[in-house]
């Protein structure tokens, strides 16, 4: 596949844009399900008893802090399969 | 306990000196050691192998595209008629790989039953060594799955059982000092195979918890859950996570042990590496994988 | 765009550069804490300051892996045979990247890494009959901190070796398209490894903080940092995926 200059730089940059996205989008998520998880374990540390109800809420907790990770998936992939 | 220790130190040290013989034998990195069969004859000599590391990282990463930018005939450790059928069947594109891979799973295959049967046969009420370790690794998986899915769904222990100890093994397998071994993890297609049927199991026991209305409702309903596409991109990207989790620490290994045995011209150092990223990165992944897909059902079911 | 040999040089050189020198500044910092809270453990429990020495000497030298990794790409990168005239600009951009992928990617680890030693000199400090206990889990929370710079370190060598040369005769949008996609891609692993490393760490530190105040809740505290670190790495697998294919399919 051959490529105008113009092009090229508008799927150049889309691409660039597709790095930067995800790896931005991705600092925040994993700090947040880090913390997310440290007081998991700092919970059922204090009460062992509640284990399972602690492990079910870090999970679903994560999951939803995952999301923004996921929208910045999304993104990235839209960004170098469908523009330019 | 100071037994078992000191069975495990030994165990390890045997590896260790395996490690180091195959290193002295093959002698400085452009020679290669082959074992083997050829001709109906035992093998075992050490050819010249020029080293060039590009080249190498192809070899273990696109292997049929090394093969078919040098223009040569593949090395397979194997029958040559059963490579010919690969090569028909599956296209020139992807022979040598999927031959690769399905021959290691194969031996996996054989090894996990070959195992099973031999410890089938000599169940005893007062256990052997082998025996105590299989029922160890049962009950402590057997025990999460109670723990998480409850008592009355202590029938999935055998799958979780599975799950693990066949990614074990296929991650130990690649320490074995046999050429042509390689571990099936560090192929795309097992993990993620493995992956999408994890999570295909997901939603089969929450259809049969809460019924297929039941658990569509969670994904198609418009006014509770205006952003419901995104929740199936959630489900496919549990799959890429469980999946890639696994293939990028097995091939991460691989890779990193390769460029370092290359920069020290495999002294001692890649010895050591291959046993942290074969045995302890290995079982770790294992254990996540497991517990990630137990986990899944838990959280799915739990609502 | 007229390409000169010495581009090939000058990315290899500024990549080592970039490398050593941002992937350094968390080993430091993390190094740092650990050698802190280990001297703040050793003013509260004086008697058990060797397992406290101990256990903060292989903490530091575990959450210098990363920098470790980081100082081995910038040695590759300036002596490792790239002093080469082929390549073009394809070559040039994936240098850089793979100095920025590794440099960038050891930060979070080293911090999270850090912060694990040091709450684990803060918790034999406070529980010393468990010192074997707490530096075993140590040295795994910190080895999982690790996996998200193991990945950043096999993209960076990923785009040292295996990618191409630039064909003959390619348009100039070409170039300009698959040279920043490489450079995506190590922008994509290395800010992508930072916040799961971090977050990884902090699992591992509180585990560790947890093991030495509850030393029975042992394996349940244990399960829990598997999971919790396996899951808080999904973001970090993202980054890998988007990075993979923005050097194996574009």
């Amino acid at each position: 596949m051959q490529f105008t200059l113009a092009q090229g730089i508008v799927k150049a940059a889309a691409l660039l844009g597709a790095g930067l996205c995800m790896g931005m989008g991705a600092l925040g998520p994993g700090v947040g399900e880090g913390f997310v998880a440290g007081k998991a374990c700092e919970g059922i540390a204090r009460s062992p008893e509640n284990a399972s109800l602690i492990t079910r809420t870090m999970l679903v907790g994560q999951a939803v802090s995952e999301s923004t990770g996921i929208y910045s998936l999304v993104i990235a992939l839209l960004l170098i399969f469908s523009t330019g | 306990m100071a037994k078992k220790k000191k069975s495990l130190l030994k165990l390890f040290l045997l590896l260790f000196i395996i490690e180091v013989i195959i290193v002295i034998i093959s002698s400085g990195y452009n020679k290669e050691l082959q074992i083997g069969f050829e001709k109906g004859k035992f093998l075992l000599r050490n050819i010249e192998h020029p080293f060039n590391l590009q080249e190498k990282i192809t070899e273990e990463f696109q292997i049929d595209e090394y093969y078919r930018q040098k223009g040569i005939e593949p090395t397979i450790y194997g029958s040559k008629e059963v490579y010919i059928f690969f090569k028909n069947t599956f296209g020139k594109e992807n022979a040598i790989s999927s031959f690769q891979l399905i021959r290691m799973l194969l031996i996996v295959d054989l090894i996990l039953l070959l195992m099973a049967l031999y410890i089938r046969r000599r169940l005893l009420s007062r256990p052997s060594k082998p025996q105590i370790l299989f029922e160890m690794i049962y009950t402590a998986l057997e025990e999460f799955v109670v723990e998480t899915l409850g008592k009355q769904r202590a029938n999935y222990a055998p799958y979780i059982v599975t799950l693990f100890i066949f990614i074990w093994t296929c991650n130990m397998i690649g320490l074995v000092p046999i050429p042509g071994f390689m571990e099936p993890t560090r192929n795309l297609n097992v993990p993620l195979g493995l992956g999408i049927f994890a999570v295909i199991i997901v939603h089969i026991t929450a259809i049969k918890v809460k019924g297929v209305w039941g658990h569509l409702k969670n994904y198609v309903n418009f006014v509770k859950n205006p952003l419901f596409l995104l929740d199936i991109v959630s489900e496919l990207s549990k799959v890429v996570s469980i999946s890639f989790r696994l293939f990028g620490n097995i091939l991460g290994g691989a890779i990193i042990i390769l460029v370092v045995s290359s920069l020290v011209s495999f002294v001692v150092i890649p010895v050591g590496l291959s046993l942290f990223f074969g045995i302890f990165i290995g079982t770790i992944q294992a254990f996540v994988f497991t517990m990630l897909a137990l986990t899944y059902i838990g959280v799915e079911i739990s609502e | 765009m007229v390409f000169s040999v010495e581009y090939i040089q000058i990315a290899s050189y500024l990549g080592a550069g970039i490398c050593v020198g941002i992937g350094a500044v968390t080993t430091g910092i993390g190094s740092g804490i650990i050698a802190g809270e280990g001297a703040l453990a050793i003013m509260k429990q004086p008697k058990a300051n060797e397992q406290i020495f101990r256990t903060m000497l292989i903490g530091q030298a575990a959450a210098q892996t990363a920098g470790i990794f980081a100082l081995v790409v910038s040695m590759l990168l300036m002596y490792g045979g790239f002093d080469v005239v082929e390549g073009g600009w394809f070559r040039a951009a994936a240098l850089l990247a793979a100095g920025i992928s590794m440099g960038i990617g050891s930060l979070g680890p080293s911090l999270g890494a850090g912060y694990s030693g040091g709450q684990a000199c803060k918790s034999i400090a406070r529980m010393p009959k468990e010192s074997n206990a707490i530096m075993g889990n140590m040295l795994i929370g910190q080895a999982l901190a690790q996996t998200s710079a193991i990945f950043a370190l096999v993209v960076s060598l990923l785009l040292l070796y295996s990618v191409p040369n630039q064909p003959a005769g390619i348009s100039i949008g070409r170039i300009i398209l698959k040279s920043m996609a490489l450079l995506g891609a190590g922008f994509s692993i290395g800010f992508g490894t930072i916040g799961p490393g971090a977050g990884i760490g902090f699992v591992a530190g509180k585990a560790n903080d947890m093991m030495g105040r509850f030393p029975k809740e042992k394996p349940k505290i244990m399960r829990t940092m598997f999971l919790g670190a396996a899951v808080s790495e999904s973001t970090a697998i993202y980054s890998l995926v988007v990075a993979f294919l923005l050097i194996f399919a574009v």
